[in-house]
């Protein structure tokens, strides 16, 4: 009875690790019949909880290494898109990216959402000396020399959404957040702006990772009384909290709920009468008008369904896409990684959130900063939106005015 | 401030309670550990979602299917994949293990891997003095004990609960009076399928719906059960109220974190003095 407890367990483990292993057909890419194409991986996650997120981000990539093929690829070699499952799991992230890197011979990876993730990738990276482009907003306190970054830093994601709540909302604020480090590291800078700019701070709470019993978070948050809620949760806490803080007869007339993470997903799972009034923040929203953005949506729901949601981190994986092929484009061998990064610097680029750059030295990008309030059809309203983009520091000026920079080196 | 944990805590209780009813009786009857009850509850609430927010039902109806489908798909469990492991915890543990996995990424490929929307039936809130009670947290509390009645007169009013009660003291004996087992473990085992099912129902308005959300419905199923009393009704019932209470009253005090964490050493403490859990349960 041992060895077949035994065996069903090895058996689950090796196909536990056999997990997704596909090359995408990605439409018009016909690489075999060409015989010189060029490796780019795609690793998100197409199952496991954070699927919800990253699949979308998985989808924009595939799309975007169409249109490069479409309009004749690298210099006329077309790009072979080689998409890994990274399961929800860091450690899976890790495997995955060394296989692609080792194996696949990739010449860059497009890849990753959470922080975890990516810290499990950094090594990899480094180590055979590949190029990751990661996509996803962040906490920032991090560089390497092996990867892009073309996710928000907390200077991009905050220094336009704070002041203009203090000032339009109100002073008095309640922190709640998931238990790990994105919402910890991004409170703090929140803490620090609202010293400089007058606000106040009445709670700060934090659940774990997709705990979604909010009744006593309410109460708290009712007997303090603050002028908005400040939410950094992610996942799956997102519905529940708004949908309970509504069931106890608060509204976002007198309390809205400000976050730089609830992206339009959440809003159709939360329901848009539960949504409406709050206010998000986010380099990109779907709802922004700009002529790359009216054919970025249309070709996107064209391939995925008319009703999948676009947020922030598909349009960035989308343009970080297409830069890659751009920073490709400029190199003699494409699989030359320092090549490759020094490729990027100063590389310019019309995403759909408006006009792009790579920063020349710290391997950042310089993004848009939105502020919207969520109609009442569940759409985002743009109350504000930066016309230039903004300069990304990986090390906060705010809270590590005296940080080194190891770009310089 | 502390008269709304405390309302809070029987509407957390009442959560409980009906998530872990269904896993009491299967835990208690059969002694099988399904870790795929976390699953059923999602079933449940996708059913419901099906129902009345793709359907444009009656979340009554909602409820009512979600009861169904659950229950045929722990019958199709029972019948094709557990009768034979029975005797065989171990295997049992791997297989319906195997079986959430599997059913969570089934609902991911079926639905999609976003949180779907199911509106609440009933808005708003009743005020007692300064207590703010959610119309829809009542119903929740109403729906748990009615469940419980139901449970216990099916179980202590019905010739097929005393069948039952019959097969938790002593299974060989009641096969050698002539039982048939095998049709009452699978009837029971659907009955707790769809308990499990309403739980999900009773709480896709309130929670997010999506392929994952059983997985913390698992862990506080397993400690209100193993804390009140594997097979007793009455424990489950205590128990849930128990854990409902004291994890609101602390959360008063300290972080959510915080107070999960010593409601744990709480149970742990418990088990240690009485490892049975609250109530016992008559054996022969």
């Amino acid at each position: 009875m041992c060895m077949g407890v035994a065996a069903a367990v090895l058996l689950m483990g090796l196909l536990a690790g056999c997990s997704g292993s596909k090359t995408a057909p990605s439409g018009g890419t016909n690489a075999a019949a060409s015989g010189e194409t060029i490796k780019v991986g795609v690793l998100f996650s197409v199952s496991g909880s954070l699927a919800v997120t990253e699949k979308g981000m998985a989808n924009a990539a595939l799309l975007a290494i169409e249109e490069i093929n479409a309009s004749g690829g690298i210099n006329g070699k077309m790009i072979q898109p080689i998409q890994e499952d990274l399961a929800s799991e860091p450690s899976v992230a890790a495997t995955k990216a060394k296989k692609l890197l080792q194996q696949d011979k990739v010449v860059a990876i497009v890849g990753g959402y959470t922080s975890a993730s990516r810290q499990a990738m950094l090594p990899i990276v480094e180590q055979y000396n590949g190029v990751l482009v990661y996509p996803t907003f962040y906490e920032g306190e991090e560089y390497s020399k092996n990867i892009i970054y073309t996710g928000a830093t907390p200077n991009q994601q905050l220094q336009e959404f704070v002041p203009w709540l203090i000032e339009n909302v109100g002073p008095k604020v309640y922190f709640i957040g998931s238990d790990y480090v994105y919402p910890v590291e991004t409170n703090k800078q929140v803490k620090e702006m609202l010293k400089l700019h007058g606000g106040e701070v009445v709670g700060e709470e934090y659940v774990p990772l997709g705990h979604s019993e909010f009744a006593s978070v309410v109460n708290k948050i009712k007997a303090a009384d603050p002028d908005f809620i400040f939410s950094t949760l992610v996942g799956d806490s997102v519905a529940a909290f708004y949908k309970q803080y509504k069931s106890y007869g608060l509204s976002p007339e007198d309390m809205p709920i400000a976050s730089p993470v609830t992206a339009e997903s959440e809003i159709v799972s939360m329901g848009a009468d539960v949504a409406a009034g709050h206010y998000v923040s986010a380099a990109y929203f779907q709802t922004a008008d700009t002529p790359e953005n009216k054919k970025f949506v249309e070709a996107y729901q064209a391939k995925y369904g008319a009703d999948e949601p676009i947020t922030q981190v598909i349009e960035a994986t989308y343009f970080s896409t297409h830069l890659l092929a751009e920073a490709l484009k400029k190199v003699d061998d494409v699989h030359d990684a320092d090549q490759v990064i020094k490729a990027f610097a100063g590389l310019e680029y019309n995403a759909p959130q408006g006009k792009v750059k790579i920063d020349e030295e710290n391997n950042h990008a310089w993004l848009h900063s939105r502020i919207g309030k969520i109609g009442p059809d569940g759409q985002v309203e743009i109350v504000r939106e930066t016309t230039e983009p903004i300069y990304p520091e990986p090390w906060s000026k705010l809270l590590f005015p005296d940080h080194e920079e190891p770009w310089k080196k | 401030m502390v008269m709304q944990q405390i309302a809070d805590g029987l509407g957390v209780a009442g959560v409980l309670a009906i998530a872990a009813l269904g896993l009491g009786i299967v835990f208690g009857v059969m002694k099988i550990i399904n870790m795929a009850h976390g699953e059923l509850i999602m079933i449940g609430a996708y059913t419901t979602y099906m129902v009345c927010t793709v359907g444009h039902l009656s979340y009554y109806a909602g409820m009512v299917a979600s009861f169904l489908v659950a229950a045929a798909v722990g019958l199709l469990m029972e019948r094709f994949i557990l009768r034979r492991l029975y005797g065989r915890p171990l295997e049992t543990l791997l297989a319906t293990f195997g079986l959430s996995i599997f059913l969570q990424q089934f609902i991911r490929l079926v639905f999609g891997p976003d949180g779907k929307s199911v509106s609440s039936p009933f808005q708003g809130t009743w005020m007692i003095g300064d207590v703010a009670i959610p119309l829809f947290r009542l119903f929740i509390v109403i729906v748990a004990i009615v469940m419980i009645l139901v449970t216990a007169w099916v179980m202590f009013r019905t010739r097929f609960g005393m069948q039952l009660r019959a097969v938790t003291q002593n299974r060989s004996m009641s096969e050698c009076l002539g039982l048939n087992t095998s049709r009452i473990d699978a009837l029971t085992f659907a009955f707790g399928a769809g308990l499990a099912g309403l739980a999900g129902a009773v709480l896709a308005p309130i929670k997010t719906v999506s392929p994952s959300m059983g997985l913390d419905y698992l862990i506080d199923s397993f400690m209100v059960v193993v804390l009140g009393g594997i097979g007793s009704l009455a424990g489950t019932a205590l128990g849930s109220g128990l854990l409902g209470e004291s994890n609101q009253l602390m959360t008063a005090f300290i972080s959510e974190t915080g107070a999960k964490m010593i409601v744990f050493l709480l149970v742990i403490l418990v088990i240690r003095f009485r490892p049975e859990g609250l109530f016992r349960m008559e054996r022969r």
